[in-house]
């Protein structure tokens, strides 16, 4: 009935302790200060491993594919990570992918209708998407039903949603300017996609840091009942998160239809398990109040480098798979605080 | 100042408050005390916005006010200190004092970082304390977070016109000494700009602190005095309806243990926490282990259990040796464990009473595999009377129930699965006096029933008063044996004299 | 307020409830004359299952008869309940057209329907020690396609675009899927007979078109400009691989072949960005599987008559390179392709090699 407001953690003290006992301690201390910083140092440690065998990995034309095939996950991973922080999960990500792809590839020029709302339709496509986040939200707080299972619902709706509209079928993209996201690279350097997702970088890290709402969220995903009682607004933060992922996935759909310069239903099967593998990976914790969007940077990059390198290295494909269920072990059990977790599930 | 009249409030048919009238004025501390159930956390957080009254009003300065959450307690000068730490672990200091109230540091959307910690490290200051807000606050000790929290509630003094009323729901529980000085010192000092209500379950805390004192029973206010007109009796006899004296223990009951030798210890480590520890339990005899956080009292008595093997030296229960990896196996030879922290360790709270009560024993009360929920019922039930269990079923959810209650089902779930012997680890943290009495009654049961008990108190009077022989343990070693049968019984400058 | 909220869910549930029993009972009652033919497949997601399930719909309307496709969408399980559903609602007077979701699935679904009386055409995945002529005579066929013979006639095509000597990368399926281990024998096959060609590497894009554009990007550092062609598995991956050479500007310079004919690829290959794809014509699979089990029920064929090469055999893929693309898109993909649905073994090519 009370509300129950954290649990105090035994304080045992310390006995004397002997001076190569106090070394151990120090060193621990100062090891677990650079923890947060492990999944930089191993992005860090990977890239020169990889270099180091195949020096073509730092070539500058590389090093754009690598961003490149980090776009649109970073994109996801982005919208993810703030629903992480709050201690959420959001399943829909594929779902409201497709959407978001099959709309824009309906609305702008292309093989199937004589549409041609050119980025017009590329806003319509994204605000709804984004309004599919916010029923997810509003889903989940107003009728106090799990994310899990309100964005798991989600999913299979847009993923169905989409097979209804095209009947099953591919529309081709025929907007040059669409098209240019991926295919044009100003000054050289990278294509525009890139851009588009480091700025959604820049706009989220923003969010994070100085505005209210972003504290909120950290404030949530640390103790929901505390940031209730402190008068922070918990229902209409967590809509707003939702909506923010749903926006973000959208404008992955936008990435994706420009990419393959297609869309359909199918267009953002199997990103879930690597948007949130990229969450982790970053040290975002499953649990909440943790993280944030440089993390899900690092996070992104070090699957991007992985990818790229371990065909740079011709590792055999059967290997592949292992090599990523590793990476998925190590770096929850380096970002885990395990001392504080008593029970394991 | 902020006056409370004729308040009532139930929940799910109790009532915990019944017209209650209080008074606290400018520039004092108001100490409020009762029993666990006597009303005092339900009046707290009637004031502090969390709870709306069924009944009655509150006033300030003699105009009714309406507090529908903590933020309108707030905006009125209501600030609370909660018991148990209500800071986020993964902010910042400065991001917790103003966590709710960023709105007067945002401009266009964005937060203006430094004036917020400019403005936390103002509110540090009046509570005299070096912390950098820009600290993670998990990085800090609880007596520092305790700071922080009364730095918090300070912060309401530039939000509102109105005087401050801060109230401090049992803040000593987890400090040590020191803490609870520096704590009571500040309190003292920042009496000018704001008043307390100070609740506790240390009566001497409340004498000390405290200019006025409000006693509560069964929901009622039952005296209301100034502090220096009474006394810890008093005090005691107000809440309970009875005088504490030599029988608050039931020294009169003690009796002598057996012979027979149920744990022995030779040598007992644990490597970093204590060593060489020697002890002998016999059948009924309690056996008190008195020492300060550090001494390596807790790890003695969680090495007993199985929560942490011994890295050297021998225990042997009922002769034979062992060496417990697990809880598991403790439970096998027989042995009990009434935990510090019965809401996490002792019980499965959203489980009913009877559930609970026949975890560690399921054979009992077994029909061919199957579990026989009537035959389980039948047990709690006998074990609800045998132990004056307060609940309307067997069935109610452990979490519905108080502290002292929730300690018997504990006990009652040992008992049944006939441990003969039990280690108490604190039994009496969070009880009110007539909880305490209850367990000292049991303790007293069980040990003329020949069941051994290993007890770590929360007090030394309490050792003293319970125990038949008490190990003082220092640094990770025992540096004092003494018999306390009664009539022989040391005294606490005794005991604290091999302690610190 | 939860009493509101969960009257809420409550109803919600029971109106979508009942609107799913509506849908699943039809207005007309399932005759007990004409037979109901049914498709199962493994979703409509995709314009290769989408097209499958237009062939189906066009060969009931054909004969008058009620049409049902099932929906696996990955499930085995699923694929399996929903059989038996349709069996029992029957009382098996139907014919099953099935591409079973996993090739242990089969053996379930043909014992049921040999238990309720109907007939059952499989497509694709079967275990190999199953057999229709077994279960006489209602397994009436099963149809695949040589992912050996067409895995080695793209492989061809593109080593003939490249010039006929070079080095070539190459995209597989999933690993254990037979499509994938048939093919890559094909190509393996090919590159066998062109001792000029070189396979620089082998890897594995899930039959994902991302995955595919991600290891042809590292690729293209890797190996540059000795990459003469690129074989790739299915058109989806086919596809990835194709945009990512355009990201690079290199569309049309590096032929691209990949299988299963879906518009994008035949599109492609008119416009001289793929050297070529296999069409398996979906919507052949669709209506004469269930054409083929329909004549058996009917009494048209005994199967137990039928030699083994029309019992387990392998259909016609179409090559479709440069030359006959836009004949092909003609006739296949802007109208729907004439099938002489009473022509049974017209696409027979050979019966399926036993293991």
């Amino acid at each position: 009935m009370e509300p129950q407001i954290g649990h105090p953690s035994a304080d045992s003290g310390t006995p004397q302790i002997s001076s190569s006992e106090r070394r151990d301690r120090t060193l621990k201390r100062s090891l677990s200060r650079l923890k947060p910083y492990a999944p930089f140092f191993a992005l860090i440690a990977l890239s020169l491993l990889i270099g180091a065998m195949n020096p073509r990995f730092f070539e500058f034309n590389n090093l754009i594919r690598i961003a490149n095939s980090a776009a649109i996950p970073l994109v996801l991973a982005l919208g993810m990570t703030f629903v992480i922080v709050l201690g959420s999960i959001d399943l829909s990500v594929e779902g409201v992918l497709a959407i978001g792809a099959v709309l824009i590839s309906l609305l702008v020029r292309n093989n199937s209708n004589s549409l041609d709302l050119g980025w017009f339709g590329v806003v319509l496509a994204i605000l709804a998407c984004g309004a599919i986040g916010c029923l997810n939200g509003v889903i989940h707080v107003g009728l106090r039903i799990p994310s899990f299972m309100v964005t798991l619902g989600m999913w299979f709706i847009g993923v169905g949603v989409a097979t209804l509209v095209l009947g099953g079928s591919t529309v081709r993209v025929l907007d040059p300017g669409i098209r240019s996201l991926a295919l044009d690279r100003p000054l050289g350097l990278f294509p525009i996609a890139v851009w588009v997702a480091l700025g959604a970088l820049g706009i989220t890290w923003v969010i994070e840091r100085q505005t209210r709402i972003g504290r909120y969220i950290y404030a949530i995903g640390g103790g929901e009942d505390l940031a209730a009682l402190s008068g922070i607004p918990v229902n209409r933060v967590k809509i707003i998160v939702f909506m923010i992922a749903g926006t973000l996935y959208g404008l992955g759909g936008l990435l994706a239809a420009a990419q393959l310069g297609l869309g359909n239903a199918l267009i953002g099967s199997g990103r879930l398990f690597s948007t949130v593998t990229a969450v982790v990976v970053g040290g975002t914790a499953l649990t909440g109040g943790e993280g944030g969007v440089l993390n899900t940077l690092i996070g992104v990059l070090i699957m991007a480098v992985l990818g790229n390198g371990m065909v740079l290295l011709g590792i055999s494909p059967d290997v592949q798979q292992g090599v990523q269920g590793v990476l998925i072990i190590v770096a929850v059990a380096l970002s885990l605080d395990r001392a504080r977790l008593k029970i394991v599930k | 100042m902020l006056s409370v009249e004729h308040v009532s409030k139930a929940f799910a048919g109790v009532q915990a408050l019944d017209d209650v009238n209080v008074e606290i004025g400018v520039n004092e501390v108001v100490g409020l005390v009762g029993e666990n159930g006597a009303g005092k956390s339900t009046l707290m957080r009637i004031l502090a916005g969390v709870y709306s009254p069924d009944r009655g009003s509150l006033k300030l300065d003699g105009a009714p006010v309406f507090l529908r959450s903590p933020r309108d307690a707030n905006l009125n000068g209501i600030g609370i200190v909660f018991q148990e730490q209500s800071l986020l672990v993964n902010l910042t200091v400065g991001e917790n004092i103003y966590l709710g109230q960023e709105a007067e540091f945002t401009r266009l959307g964005l937060v203006d970082r430094r004036r917020l910690n400019a403005a936390a490290r103002r509110q540090l200051d009046k509570v005299e304390v070096d912390i950098d807000p820009r600290t993670r606050t998990s990085d800090l000790s609880f007596a520092a977070r305790q700071m922080v929290e009364l730095a918090k509630a300070l912060a309401l003094e530039e939000r509102t016109e109105r005087h401050l009323v801060i109230l401090l729901d049992e803040p000593t529980s987890v400090l040590e000494q020191r803490d609870i000085d520096i704590l009571f010192a500040r309190v003292r000092a920042l009496k000018r700009r704001a008043s307390f209500v100070f609740v506790s379950h240390r009566l001497d805390e409340i004498l000390e602190l405290s200019d006025r004192i409000y006693v509560m029973k069964d929901g009622r206010v039952v005296g209301h005095m100034e502090t220096g007109s009474t006394s810890v009796p008093q005090l005691h006899q107000m809440m309970v309806g009875r005088d504490r004296h030599a029988e608050y223990y039931r020294e009169s009951k003690q009796q002598s243990p057996k012979e027979e030798i149920v744990m022995e210890a030779r040598g007992l480590t644990v490597k970093g926490a204590y060593q060489a520890v020697d002890f002998t339990l016999h059948k009924g005899e309690v056996l008190g282990i008195a020492g300060v956080v550090g001494s390596g009292r807790e790890e003695l008595t969680r090495t007993l259990f199985g929560f942490v093997p011994q890295t050297g030296g021998t225990l042997k229960i009922d002769g034979h040796a062992v060496r417990l990896t697990a809880p598991s196996q403790a439970a096998d030879q027989g042995v009990g464990y009434i935990p510090r922290e019965r809401r996490t360790e002792g019980l499965v709270l959203s489980l009913p009473i009877a559930v609970n009560m026949t975890l560690s024993s399921l054979p009992v009360g077994r029909i061919m595999g199957a579990i026989s929920l009537n035959r389980e019922r039948q047990l709690a039930k006998r074990w609800v009377d045998k132990l004056r269990i307060r609940t309307p079923t067997v069935e109610a959810l452990c979490l519905n129930l108080s502290g002292g209650n929730q300690q018997k089902v504990v006990l009652a779930k040992w008992m049944n699965a006939r441990a003969h012997i039990l280690i108490f680890d604190h039994p009496t943290r969070g009880l009110d006096v007539g909880a305490k009495e209850e367990v000292y009654e049991l303790i007293r049961d069980l040990s003329a029933e020949g069941v051994a008990i290993v007890l770590t108190a929360d007090t030394l009077e309490e050792t003293i008063g319970l125990c038949h022989s008490i190990l003082v343990m220092r640094d990770g070693q025992v540096t004092a044996r003494f018999d306390a049968s009664p009539g022989r019984k040391p005294s606490q400058v005794d005991l604290i004299r091999h302690m610190v | 307020m939860p009493m509101h909220r969960r009257t809420f869910i409550r109803r919600t549930a029971a109106f979508a409830g009942a609107t799913a029993v509506m849908s699943i009972v039809p207005r007309k009652a399932f005759a007990a004359g004409t037979p109901t033919v049914v498709n199962s497949i493994r979703s409509l997601s995709n314009p290769y299952h989408a097209t499958w399930n237009q062939g189906g719909q066009a060969f009931a309307k054909s004969i008058g008869a009620e049409y049902v496709t099932l929906v696996t969408e990955g499930d085995s399980e699923k694929g399996i309940a929903d059989i038996r559903a349709i069996l029992a609602k029957t009382g098996g007077n139907m014919v099953l057209n099935v591409d079973p979701n996993d090739s242990p699935d089969a053996r379930p679904i043909v014992e049921a329907c040999l238990k309720a009386g109907a007939y059952v055409t499989t497509q694709w995945n079967k275990p190999a020690d199953l057999h229709p002529w077994d279960f006489n005579p209602n397994y009436v066929a099963h149809i695949a396609f040589d992912g050996v013979h067409y895995g080695e006639d793209t492989a061809n095509a593109l080593i003939k675009a490249m010039g006929g000597s070079g080095g070539i990368v190459g995209l597989g399926g999933i690993l254990s899927n037979t499509p994938a281990i048939e093919r890559k024998t094909g190509l393996e096959n090919a590159l066998k007979a062109n001792p000029n060609v070189k396979l620089l590497d082998f890897q594995v894009a899930n039959w994902k078109p991302t995955e595919a554009f991600n290891i042809v990007s590292a690729w293209l550092t890797r190996f540059g400009g000795d990459i003469k062609g690129i074989w790739a598995a299915n058109d989806d991956m086919a596809v990835g691989t194709l945009e990512a050479l355009r990201a690079e500007k290199l569309a049309g310079k590096v032929p691209v072949t990949g299988i299963d004919g879906i518009k994008t690829a035949i599109e492609a290959v008119r416009a001289g960005e793929f050297a070529a794809t296999v069409s398996w014509d979906p919507y052949w699979q669709g209506s004469m599987g269930l054409s083929i089990a329909y004549a058996a029920k009917m009494g048209k064929i005994d199967p137990a008559k039928e030699p083994k090469e029309h019992r387990e055999f392998y259909g016609t893929g179409v090559l479709v390179t440069k030359e006959n693309a836009d004949e092909f898109y003609k006739t296949h993909i802007e109208s729907e392709p004439k099938i002489d649905f009473n022509d049974y073994w017209g696409r027979v090519t050979g019966q399926i090699r036993q293991s």
